[in-house]
C-alpha cells in the first residue's frame, strides 16, 4: 500500500514541478494521509532514521539549517522537510519523495521543522527522538489564536512524549521552560549567561511576562530580547533552570536571536556524540537558510536579507542592522496568508531605536502605506512605493557602490523579493 | 506660555493588555497631541497602582489581552471599580479595544459556559458561544458619534458577540464584515464618552478623525469649553484607508 502511495506521490511532484504548477510541495502528501493516516508512522517506524523536531515561532529554518549542516559535514546522512511544508502534509510530502518504493527512510536523522501550532496534532502521529523548542512569540494571531492555547497544547504532547523524547529546551523562555520540568522528562537546557547581550532598552512587544506556574509578574534580570532572559517569580520563586550550555565561540550569523539557535543546534549535535571541536569545525563558513541574513550581490552592491514576519524578529533584526549601522533601508509588509492577514502588529515594532541613525527608509508591499503610517508615528521617514518591482530598483539606485542595501520583508514578501533579484527581472 | 494645554492619557495594563498593537492607539494619541503644542503625558495603570491614580488621567486606553492575562486584570480592576465607574460616568473619554471593551459589560460567557462577572459598568454583555471567530478587515458608518456618516477601517478579530442593553448606542453600522456580534449588523458601543470596540489593536492611525474625537472631548471636560483642533496633514493616513476601503469595495 505504501509503495503504491509513495510511486503516486513521486509521480504527482515530479509533475507538479516539472508543469511548475506550485504547491507541488505539500499535496503529495496530503494523498498519501487521506488513503493511509498512518503514513507518516509507518515510514518511519520502518525506517532507522533518528527524527527530530525543530519547533518554536522564530528561528526553526535556521536552527535545522544548522543542524543539518553540522551532521553532514561529521559525515552523517540527513533530510530536513522542504521550508514552510512544516505541516503535516508537508511532513508526508517530503517523506513520499525522500522514502525509497519499500517505504524507507536510508538516511541517518530526519530534521523536521515543525509549525508551533501544528506540534500537537502531528506528534499523535510521530514521537520524535528529539524535540527542540526555541520559543513562543505572538505571531499571525487571526490564524493560531493566543500563545497561551499554543503551549497549554504542548503540555499534553510532552507528557506523551516524555518516554521516547529527549527535550532539548530555551531556558529562557519561560513558558518553554516550564514545560520540561515535569518529572522523569529527558531535558537538556540552552540559554545566555552574558551580560554584554543584554538588551539596554526594554522592548514592548514582551507576550510571557507572566509565571507559568503561579501567573505572578516574573522579574527579568538580563533580559535578551522580548520576554528571553534570567527570569524568576518573585511569588512562588519557579525561576529559570539551570543550563546545559550557555555559550559559544562559534557565531556564524549575527543577531542575539541568532546566538540561542547555534546553540540549540549545538547542545543537540553533542548529544548525538560529536565532539565540540568538531562542531566548531562544521560551521566555519555556514551558509544562511535562504532570507535569513542571506546576502546577494547585484550590481556590485551587497543586499542583505532579514526575515521579519512578527514584531520579535523585526525588532531584532532592527537591531542588528542598527548596530550595523545601515544606512539604506527597504521594508516590505504584505498581508497575505502566510504574513497573517492583521498587520496591527506593526506598532509593536520599536523603531524608535532609529530616530538618531541617518537611515534612508523605503517602504513597498501590499500595505506599504500602513508601513509608512507607522513610520511617520516614529517621526521617521521613508519613501513609498506601491509597486515592488519600482521600490527595488529605486532603493538599489540611491545605495552607492560597496554599501548595502538592508531589505527586511515579510515572508511572501521576501520570496517576491527574491524572484525579482534572482530571477534578474530588473537588473 | 500660560494658556499651554497638557492631557494625561491613562494606559490602562499596558503590560497585560496589549495583545496586538494595541499601544498604537496610544502612539497616535500622544503624537497628535504633541504636533498641535499639546502636552501629552502616558500614565501606565498597572497592577497594583492606587484608585487616585484614575482621578488624574484626562483619557483612557485598554487594550486587548490573552486569557491569562485578563483573569489576572479582572481581580485587579475589581478592586478599582469605584474610581473607574466614577471616571466613566464624569464623561471622561476612553477607547477600549477587545478586552477592554468586554470588561466594562455585565458578564462575560466562556465558550465552555463559564460566566464571568465583569465590571458592570456598561448596560451589554459578551457570550462566546465556541463557534468560529469573526476575523478579517471591516469598514463601518460611525455616524452614530460623529452625526454625519465617518467610515472607518480596520480589522475585527473576537470570539465573543456583544450584546448591548438599553442607553447605549453602537459605535457604528457594519458597511464590510461582521460587527460584534451575529445578527445586529452594527459594531462597538458609545456610553458618554467611552467607546468600545473589536477593531483588532491599532484602530487609531488609521482611522485619525476618532482620535481627534477622542482628543478633542478630552481637553473639553479638562478645559470646560468648546475646542477646535488644528488641522494636521492626514494624507499619509489616506492613502493606507484607501487600500482597505479597495479591497472591501467600499467609498470613504
Amino acid at each position: 500500500m505504501n509503495t503504491l502511495l509513495i510511486l503516486i506521490g513521486k509521480f504527482l511532484s515530479f509533475l507538479s514541478g516539472a508543469l511548475n504548477l506550485g504547491n507541488g510541495s505539500t499535496w503529495p502528501g496530503h494523498i498519501a494521509l487521506s488513503i493511509n493516516p498512518d503514513f507518516v508512522s509507518d515510514i518511519l517506524e520502518y525506517s532507522k532514521t533518528t527524527v527530530i523536531f525543530v519547533t518554536g515561532t522564530n528561528g526553526k529554518t535556521t536552527t535545522a539549517k544548522l543542524i543539518e549542516t553540522i551532521l553532514e559535514k561529521n559525515g552523517k546522512t540527513v533530510f530536513v522537510n522542504q521550508s514552510g511544508a512544516n505541516l503535516l502534509n508537508g511532513v508526508a510530502s517530503s517523506l513520499v519523495i525522500e522514502a525509497d518504493i519499500f517505504g524507507k527512510i536510508r538516511k541517518d536523522f530526519a530534521v523536521f521543522e515543525i509549525d508551533e501550532n501544528a506540534l500537537t496534532k502531528i506528534s499523535q502521529k510521530i514521537k520524535p527522538d528529539y524535540l527542540i523548542a526555541l520559543n513562543l512569540f505572538r505571531d499571525q494571531l487571526d490564524r493560531y489564536g493566543e500563545v497561551n492555547t499554543i503551549s497549554k497544547n504542548w503540555a499534553q504532547i510532552y507528557e506523551k512524549l516524555k518516554d521516547k523524547t529527549k527535550f532539548i529546551l530555551n531556558a529562557d523562555d519561560p513558558r518553554i521552560a516550564y514545560l520540561g520540568m515535569k518529572p522523569g522528562m529527558n531535558v537538556q537546557y540552552f540559554g545566555l549567561n552574558e551580560l554584554s547581550l543584554k538588551n539596554e532598552i526594554p522592548q514592548n512587544a514582551a507576550d510571557s511576562t507572566l509565571c507559568p506556574k503561579c501567573s505572578s509578574k516574573l522579574e527579568l534580570n538580563p533580559v535578551y530580547y522580548s520576554h528571553l532572559g534570567n527570569w524568576s517569580c518573585p511569588n512562588c520563586n519557579l525561576k529559570r533552570p539551570l543550563l546545559d550550555i550557555e555559550k559559544t565561540n562559534n557565531h556564524p550569523l549575527e543577531g542575539v536571536y541568532n546566538m540561542y539557535n547555534v546553540l540549540a543546534a549545538i547542545l543537540f549535535a553533542k548529544d548525538t556524540g560529536i565532539s565540540e571541536d568538531n562542531i566548531n569545525k562544521s560551521l566555519i563558513n555556514f551558509k544562511p537558510a535562504f532570507g535569513r541574513q542571506e546576502e546577494i550581490i547585484a550590481k556590485d552592491k551587497k543586499i542583505k536579507f532579514f526575515l521579519a514576519k512578527n514584531p520579535t524578529s523585526f525588532n531584532e533584526s532592527l537591531r542588528t542592522i542598527n548596530d550595523a549601522k545601515a544606512k539604506y533601508l527597504l521594508i516590505i509588509l504584505n498581508d497575505r496568508i502566510p504574513d497573517g492577514r492583521d498587520v496591527s502588529w506593526i506598532w509593536d515594532i520599536d523603531f524608535e531605536i532609529l530616530i538618531d541613525s541617518k537611515i534612508k527608509i523605503f517602504t513597498s508591499g501590499d500595505r506599504a502605506y500602513d508601513m509608512a503610517l507607522r513610520l511617520k508615528y516614529s517621526e521617521l521617514k521613508s519613501e513609498t512605493f506601491e509597486d515592488l518591482d519600482q521600490a527595488v530598483k529605486v532603493s538599489l539606485n540611491n545605495v552607492p557602490e560597496g554599501e548595502t542595501l538592508f531589505i527586511l520583508p515579510t515572508y511572501s514578501a521576501m520570496l517576491e523579493t527574491r524572484k525579482i533579484l534572482i530571477g534578474k527581472k530588473i537588473l | 506660555m500660560t494658556n499651554q494645554k497638557s492631557l494625561v492619557i491613562g494606559w490602562l495594563y499596558p503590560e497585560l493588555m496589549n495583545t496586538y498593537g494595541d499601544r498604537g492607539n496610544v502612539i497616535v494619541l500622544q503624537k497628535r497631541c504633541q504636533w498641535r503644542g499639546i502636552t501629552a503625558e502616558i500614565k501606565e495603570i498597572g497592577i497594583g497602582i492606587s484608585d487616585k491614580d484614575f482621578s488624574l488621567c484626562d483619557l483612557f486606553m485598554m487594550g486587548g489581552a490573552q486569557d491569562t492575562q485578563q483573569e489576572v486584570v479582572a481581580k485587579d480592576l475589581t478592586k478599582k471599580k469605584k474610581a473607574f465607574k466614577e471616571a466613566i460616568e464624569n464623561g471622561i473619554p476612553g477607547l477600549y479595544i477587545c478586552g477592554g471593551f468586554q470588561y466594562l459589560g455585565q458578564y462575560y460567557k466562556t465558550a465552555d459556559g463559564n460566566k464571568l462577572p465583569q465590571l458592570g459598568i456598561l448596560d451589554m454583555y459578551t457570550e462566546n458561544p465556541g463557534r468560529k471567530r469573526l476575523i478579517g478587515n471591516i469598514a463601518i458608518d460611525a455616524q452614530n458619534l460623529f452625526g454625519k456618516k465617518t467610515v472607518l477601517v480596520g480589522f475585527e478579530n473576537h470570539g465573543g458577540r456583544t450584546i448591548l442593553g438599553n442607553g447605549i448606542k453602537p459605535l457604528g453600522k457594519v458597511l464590510k464584515g461582521f460587527g460584534s456580534n451575529d445578527s445586529a449588523k452594527e459594531e462597538g458601543a458609545i456610553y458618554k464618552n467611552s467607546i468600545g470596540t473589536y477593531f483588532h489593536g491599532p484602530i487609531l492611525p488609521k482611522n485619525p478623525e476618532l482620535a481627534d474625537y477622542l482628543i478633542k472631548k478630552a481637553l473639553e471636560i479638562k478645559y470646560g469649553k468648546n475646542f477646535e483642533l488644528e488641522k494636521l496633514d492626514n494624507s499619509e493616513e489616506e492613502k493606507a484607508r484607501k487600500v482597505i476601503a479597495k479591497r472591501l469595495n467600499i467609498n470613504i
